[in-house]
């Protein structure tokens, strides 16, 4: 190190002295602002793939035996990726595909397989004028990373999927058990009350598809894009939404459960798949850097990418008015605005929420994964010690809380559905009836 | 377009939308469901004992205001058998007190409730214009919202009363809840959100009977009542992590009301997932005693309810910088703990494996607070002098600038 201090010193091609040195080599003009101080794009790129890398390794580490039985080490990690097309989820593609190359390029086997996946749910949204379609984008992705295989999803999928207890949707004088195509679909997620709602509950069929796209290829983990600034979105968005309870699960990474509503089975079953957020480091605003200005041809263009937006409004939904908004846009907002200021806040939020705990067992609860697992395979005829979970987003339900917060409101339209079928949570419950 | 009709009585003209959930509702019914629900709030939560006396913290402002008038039409209907008394506290603040005091006397009047007013110059020594003189503007709500803390546990003893109830409305506690998120403070949330404070080794239980009332609807109540009450807000800006957190919840409010509550709710539930909080170590299989089990507490909620000002000022800019220090400071820490116990995982490792990863891996343990008495005035504190006497003691060596 100090070597190399002194070579910059000494060496003739160092920058004039107004301006200023990168903090960390010490080499190079500093132009970025990194975390308040001034690097080189060299030193900004290498923070940015350090801190995937270093969350990706620690997913290597934690499912360092895929599979079961012998010979299971051996067998390769198989990753899915849940691709929004925004700036977050794309930039992890393109650091994940950075890592593979460098690790191929050392004459290494790629650590991974990764399957790409997009839910498109443009559909939903006919008025939306969007230029081009979801899969269009997609093969520019495919294009520039040919080693990953990219999915589109239609959103209409999930009518298929036994993990969505498709009683809870519907009407109780509803005959059907669930909607059929998609034009049933689009209605009842048009009936929703706000636009809160539908941008909510489109998330929850957005993350059942992504987690079944997991287990059909037996994939080992889901990784999603979400950044320190997403999840401190989704921390606050999720707490003006009444899902606080269910907070640590979705903010930690580790392993999920997955109800199966199979309608051959009298009971539901239980499993669980792995889910991380490599991103979580980094804020929205260093990724949206690196995809401007520090990637050749820039992310943004090469692949159509809106900074501007969240995710959820669509490819070029234009906001009306801000009644219009969802909770998610407000916090998208709200939190563009603190990051640019306070960094460390929004990435304190993030970290304070990771700190809650999972109570009411379930998988990555405190401390009793084990018993847990145990728990969940000897007690299949004993449903009272089952945890009952929400039949739309899959989270335990909080008896206690319910029970309290009736006691307390005097609420008559919390849980109007009694008996096992069909529960759902507070959250659930708020967004399908407002 | 036939005016619409109240969707409770049916019969009147629908005049008001309520705020919290947009029911159409008449004047009258509007007013007898907002103090119903004051009432299952009391009733559910079992604040009151007949003929227990209670002291009204009254500013002079709405949500006191309300709050008193609820009460009486409560105690009266519903024959709660209390005996209420107005409790009042004189910041020493010009142009802000002497009006609003003047409010809380004619309300003194106007409910018949026998009013005590407690200034800080006789509890502390020391006005709010003075504090300003000394401090500056910056950080004179901490100091504000500290003194007054007290005040009213104080002026509450001098008339023997163990009952504060205060005006904090729904707003308040979800405005506490998002801003405790903002700054990361754990423990404090998860006290912020119970409806009774204090405990055992305090002398003075708090309350907040309007947790789940709406401010919007206070005002809404307090207007069709035709209340009498003041409505200037305090002329010092709030601290810029409340600030940043209102104009956030009144943004959230705009696209679903039900907003303020859900905030509430989910802000109650996570309270039983700090770690480390007695519920939560249960595993949540003991029935949770009925939550009026007072939770001890040196009340952070409210501030001043001052509204003004979104600029996110010195607070939050202390903060970020306190935290920048903190990771600039990380990489050259090493976790003894840390380093000792992987060693320890790979030597016993044919003996039970430890869980590879829990929620909790990366997290320091959250300080828990003992909750004694300051030695100074004997005022609940979890530390050994409670913020109020390192407060004073600041100010009376004549420090202009003191961290807490």
């Amino acid at each position: 190190m100090q070597e190399q201090h002194a070579d910059t010193q000494s060496s003739g091609g160092a920058p004039s002295p107004s301006k200023p040195l990168c903090v960390k080599c010490r080499l190079h003009e500093g132009t970025l602002d990194s975390r308040s101080q001034l690097v080189c794009r060299d030193c900004f790129s290498k923070f940015i793939s350090a801190k995937c890398v270093k969350q990706v390794g620690i997913i290597g580490k934690d499912i360092r035996n895929p599979g079961s039985g012998s010979g299971a080490a051996s067998q390769k990690k198989k990753y899915v990726l849940g691709l929004s097309l925004g700036v977050s989820s794309s930039v992890l593609v393109h650091l994940l595909n950075e890592n593979v190359e460098y690790q191929l390029a050392k004459g290494r086997a790629a650590p991974f397989d990764l399957t790409v996946v997009h839910v498109d749910s443009s559909s939903l949204f006919p008025n939306n004028g969007s230029s081009s379609s979801a899969e269009e984008t997609l093969d520019r992705y495919r294009k520039r990373y040919p080693r990953f295989e990219f999915r589109r999803v239609p959103v209409s999928d999930v009518l298929n999927l036994s993990t969505v207890d498709w009683s809870t949707l519907l009407p109780p004088s509803d005959e059907k058990t669930r909607p059929e195509n998609e034009q049933q679909l689009s209605e009842l997620v048009d009936r929703l009350p706000s636009s809160t709602s539908r941008t909510d509950i489109l998330r929850l069929f957005t993350r059942h598809l992504l987690i079944s796209a997991t287990r059909q290829n037996e994939c080992h983990a889901l990784l999603l894009g979400h950044t320190t600034t997403a999840l401190a979105e989704l921390t606050l968005a999720e707490t003006a939404k009444g899902r606080g309870f269910s907070l640590p699960w979705q903010v930690n990474d580790g392993p999920v459960a997955v109800v199966d509503y199979q309608p051959a089975a009298d009971e539901p079953t239980t499993s669980q798949i792995q889910i991380y957020h490599p991103l979580r480091d980094l804020l929205r605003k260093e990724l949206v850097t690196y995809a401007t200005e520090l990637t050749t041809p820039p992310l943004v263009s090469d692949l159509a990418i809106s900074i501007s937006s969240h995710p959820s409004s669509g490819p070029s939904q234009q906001v009306v008015s801000h009644k219009d908004l969802s909770i998610e846009e407000v916090m998208f907002l709200y939190f563009a605005e603190v990051e640019e200021n306070y960094p460390s806040v929004v990435a304190n939020v993030a970290r304070t929420t990771g700190k809650l705990v999972r109570i009411l067992g379930g998988p990555g609860a405190a401390g009793n994964e084990e018993a847990e697992d145990e728990d969940e395979t000897t007690a299949n005829g004993t449903s009272d010690k089952k945890r009952e979970r929400c039949g739309l987003c899959s989270m335990p339900l909080d008896e206690q809380g319910d029970e309290r917060w009736r006691g307390e409101l005097g609420d008559e339209d919390v849980h109007q559905k009694e008996g096992g079928k069909g529960r759902i949570c507070y959250g659930c419950e708020r967004s399908l009836r407002g | 377009m036939a005016p619409s009709l109240c969707a409770i009585c049916k019969t009147e003209r629908a005049l008001i939308k309520r705020p919290k959930n947009h029911a159409k509702l008449c004047k009258t019914c509007f007013i007898t469901i907002f103090e119903d629900e004051v009432h299952h709030t009391i009733t559910s939560s079992k604040l009151f004992y007949p003929g227990e006396k209670v002291a009204i913290g009254a500013s002079g402002g709405k949500d006191s205001t309300v709050l008193a008038s609820v009460l009486k039409t409560l105690n009266e209907r519903h024959n709660y058998g209390l005996d209420l008394v107005l409790l009042s506290i004189d910041e020493g603040i010009k142009g802000y007190r002497d009006d609003s005091l003047e409010t809380v006397k004619r309300n003194a009047v106007q409910y018949e409730m026998p009013l005590k007013v407690v200034g800080y110059d006789e509890l502390y020594g020391w006005t709010m214009d003075q504090v300003v003189e000394t401090i500056g503007k910056k950080g004179n709500c901490t100091y504000c919202g500290v003194f007054r803390r007290q005040a009213l546990d104080r002026g509450a003893k001098m008339l023997d009363i163990k009952h504060v109830v205060t005006g904090h409305n729904a707003d308040d506690v979800a405005e506490t809840i998002l801003m405790n998120l903002l700054r990361g403070d754990l423990s404090r949330l998860s006290r912020s959100t119970s409806i009774v404070t204090g405990d055992s080794k305090s002398d003075v239980k708090r309350s907040k009977p309007l947790k789940y009332a709406y401010e919007k609807e206070i005002v809404l109540y307090a207007h069709h009542k035709k209340l009498d009450y003041f409505s200037t807000e305090c002329i010092y800006s709030p601290e810029a992590f409340r600030g940043s957190a209102r104009s956030l919840i009144k943004q959230l409010e705009r696209v679903r009301p039900s907003a303020i509550l859900d905030i509430v709710r989910s802000g109650e539930d996570m309270a039983r997932l700090v770690p480390g909080e007695s519920s939560s170590t249960c595993g949540g299989t003991c029935k949770e005693k009925k939550t009026t089990a007072p939770v001890a507490v040196e009340d952070d909620i409210g501030g001043c309810g001052s509204t003004n000002s979104r600029a996110p000022g010195g607070e939050m800019a202390a903060m970020e910088k306190q935290l920048r220090e903190n990771e600039a400071s990380e990489g050259l820490e090493v976790d003894i703990t840390k380093t000792v116990s992987q060693r320890k995982d790979g030597a016993t490792d044919n003996q039970k494996a430890l869980p590879l990863r829990n929620a909790n891996k990366n997290s320091k343990p959250i300080t828990r607070q003992v909750l004694g008495n300051c030695k100074r005035c004997g005022y609940m504190s979890s530390q050994d002098i409670c913020q109020a006497c390192m407060l004073l003691e600041g100010l009376n060596k004549n420090r202009p600038q003191i961290q807490i």
